[in-house]
């Protein structure tokens, strides 16, 4: 019963989680910026990319931020299901496309944002439904 | 569509597909551990070391490494916020493993919001 519970503790948790995760889309998205290659077409092409990709220190970043993350939802995913934990940690879907925006320079139209609105109100749904059945339970 | 979308949109799908597999592999694997919820330091130490001796866990790596791969071949493609959008297409693969996988209980409404999801994701590429 316990394993629906959505705690403060680990709501706090996932907020964390969710930081770390855009820290992570962002750090991987600038390594692949500053690297010189060609089109990946097939396996060979697709070595020599991601040894390009690897030297980057931006890619190393991101990789450590994804073990610290890997840690936290093993903390989390043994405490609350797997479909309830996963929607709540979506503020980032907010979160990436400023920092894409800010940081990176892209740009976002409006149907884009609208789409980004869909898959938010999505989640929310999906998280209250989680909480309508804690309180079945009870 | 562009076609260079169709491709993005198949390389995206794989990686969810991988990192839907990932999922699967950690949540059983911790569920089989049965983790005592007290969090302090000798547990969390006491359940990592439990967990990396686990092979599922280095399967589940595995699948993440294959997907951080061709994530990466994705990125310098396109745009980071379209394609971390589209990446959402996780969700109706995790929705989808829990219930047949996991056999955890999918409400209505649960099913709904991913509906909504999937909407989210067709107008985001869209644009």
């Amino acid at each position: 019963m316990f394993k629906k519970k959505v705690t403060l503790k680990i709501l706090l948790l996932l907020i964390a989680s969710d930081v770390l995760e855009t820290a992570v889309h962002f750090c991987f998205k600038k390594s692949t910026l500053g690297s010189t290659f060609g089109q990946v077409t097939d396996l060979a092409t697709m070595v020599v990319f991601l040894k390009t990709v690897f030297a980057s220190p931006f890619l190393w970043a991101g990789l450590l931020v994804v073990a610290t993350v890997f840690i936290l939802w093993s903390m989390i995913l043994s405490k609350i299901d797997l479909s309830v934990a996963v929607p709540i940690a979506s503020f980032s879907y907010i979160l990436v496309p400023l920092v894409s925006i800010i940081f990176l320079h892209e740009q976002i139209a409006a149907l884009r944002w609208v789409g980004v609105f869909f898959v938010l109100a999505g989640v929310v749904l999906v998280s209250l439904s989680s909480k309508e059945r804690t309180e079945q339970v009870k | 569509m562009k076609p260079n979308l169709l491709l993005i949109l198949s390389l995206i799908a794989f990686t969810s597909l991988c990192d839907t597999v990932n999922q699967l592999c950690l949540k059983s694997t911790i569920d089989a551990l049965n983790f005592k919820p007290k969090l302090n330091v000798v547990n969390i130490l006491k359940f990592i070391f439990q967990l990396i001796i686990q092979p599922r866990i280095w399967l589940g790596l595995v699948f993440s490494l294959i997907s951080l791969s061709v994530w990466l071949v994705v990125l310098s493609k396109t745009d980071l916020n379209f394609a971390f959008s589209a990446d959402s297409m996780h969700y109706i693969f995790i929705a989808l493993a829990s219930h047949f996988v996991l056999k955890e209980k999918m409400s209505v409404h649960r099913w709904l919001g991913t509906g909504l999801i999937v909407l989210g994701i067709v107008f985001v590429s869209m644009s």
